[in-house]
């Protein structure tokens, strides 16, 4: 889940902080910068780790502040593609699930990748699982008596599969000349950093599934 | 801002979560302190704008901090049972086997004690683990059976922070983590005492 990034920035310290210890006032500086954001390519940043190098603080013309050089290491957040994790259904919606860790809500599952057969419940607005069955088409596993679903609960804790992650940019460029004045709606926000998870495997779904039915699944391997 | 490497070491769960403990226990202890100083100030009728010790802890730091805390405290993940030499000897006792890193990873940060969650993390089990009992009996072993208390006094069983740090994965690219960790070792708590003092001798 976490790793260690060495990032190179040059930090500025304001005068009313030079009582501090530097690095002390290097670090908060740097953190108050860096975490919880997303680095492109990077991953979400924790909180910096410690300072690897430091320059000398230098006095520029024009301000009072003192600017370091610094490397520094950082926390991020970004798991391996194939790596298991543990977060809970923030909530469902027709295509994908959703999850959460907490600090990191930006996971989904797409219909593929949970267990089939599954079918989204647009009354309860969750997805549900039906074991043993061999039905395809929406409307007849609509018609399935609700006792035989086992359903993807808001707030369950799900064991799940990364299968990928996704950066997307989107900060607006430029403004182009041919636009003019003309009033264009922005286009829906995308998440920063997005996850690609996948349920669809033994093992892997609400974790409460496999604290009962552990021996059913031994005898499936 | 330059990105050196993006990717230079793994860190489990357990260490995240410790460096975060630390940190939100530092920060208490040093509001604590302002406080009190700030009170003995008032007190004696001295009023300083702006003290040395309190260092301004930004709004997007105590949430990452505290979320984060959360997510890996909660009761169904392993980390609040985890100990550094339970997690230290459970990783000498796994390079008997033919594991990957990123599988040694995974069943330190879910510690998983039922067959099918070690089906999960290792590809191909049954062809190249025979023992998978013993992998989880191992795991089993290094987990304590007592959570351990959520915060406060908890930094205190472990006599020096910097080195949970690169304990972990001693056999691959955290050789210069070690020596980092021991050499660039910012005692917080330590500084933040020397400045109290200070600032009490000033007061008598």
């Amino acid at each position: 889940m976490f790793n260690l990034a060495v990032l190179k920035d040059t930090v500025a310290i304001h005068p009313s902080n030079f009582g501090i210890p530097p690095e002390q006032a290097l670090i908060a500086e740097l953190n108050k910068k860096y975490a919880n954001r997303i680095l492109h390519d990077v991953g979400l940043c924790i909180s910096v780790f410690d300072l690897s190098e430091v320059g000398e603080g230098k006095v520029r013309y024009g301000d009072g502040f003192l600017w370091y050089k610094t490397v520094f290491r950082i926390i991020i957040f970004r798991p391996f593609k194939s790596e298991v994790i543990l977060g809970k259904i923030k909530n469902s919606e027709d295509g994908s699930i959703r999850v959460t860790l907490g600090f990191f809500d930006d996971i989904y599952i797409p219909e593929e990748w949970l267990p089939q057969p599954c079918c989204f419940d647009p009354n309860q607005t969750e997805y549900f699982w039906i074991p043993d069955c061999e039905l395809t088409m929406r409307h007849e596993m609509l018609e399935t008596p609700i006792a035989d679903r086992t359903y993807f609960e808001k707030g369950d804790v799900v064991r799940l599969r990364v299968e990928g992650d996704e950066f997307t940019d989107d900060e607006p460029g430029p403004p182009k000349a041919q636009d003019g004045v003309a009033i264009v709606p922005p286009p829906p926000r995308q998440a920063p950093y997005s996850i690609v998870a996948s349920m669809a495997e033994s093992g892997l779904g609400p974790v409460s599934w496999w604290l009962g039915a552990e021996d059913n699944a031994m005898e499936e391997n | 801002m330059e990105v050196v490497n993006a990717r230079s070491a793994l860190l489990s769960n357990f260490e995240v979560f410790e460096f975060l403990r630390e940190q939100e226990n530092d920060h208490k202890a040093r509001q604590k302190t302002a406080q009190r100083i700030k009170k003995e100030e008032e007190a004696s009728g001295i009023s300083v704008a702006k003290h040395v010790s309190a260092v301004e802890i930004a709004e997007n730091v105590r949430t990452i901090q505290f979320e984060a805390i959360q997510h890996l405290s909660a009761d169904y993940q392993p980390t609040r049972r985890q100990t550094e030499t339970g997690i230290t000897k459970l990783v000498k006792d796994l390079a008997n086997y033919d594991l990957t890193k990123a599988e040694k990873l995974q069943i330190v940060n879910l510690a998983p004690t039922r067959p099918v969650e070690l089906y999960v993390i290792v590809e191909e089990l049954e062809d190249r683990v025979s023992d998978m009992e013993v992998i989880l009996d191992m795991v089993a072993s290094s987990l304590s059976t007592e959570p351990v208390p959520p915060t406060n006094g908890f930094s205190k069983l472990l006599p020096s922070e910097s080195d949970s740090a690169g304990v972990l994965y001693p056999e691959d690219n955290d050789v210069h983590m070690v020596d980092e960790a021991n050499g660039l070792e910012f005692d917080d708590t330590g500084e933040g005492v020397g400045v109290e003092g200070d600032l009490d001798k000033e007061d008598d």
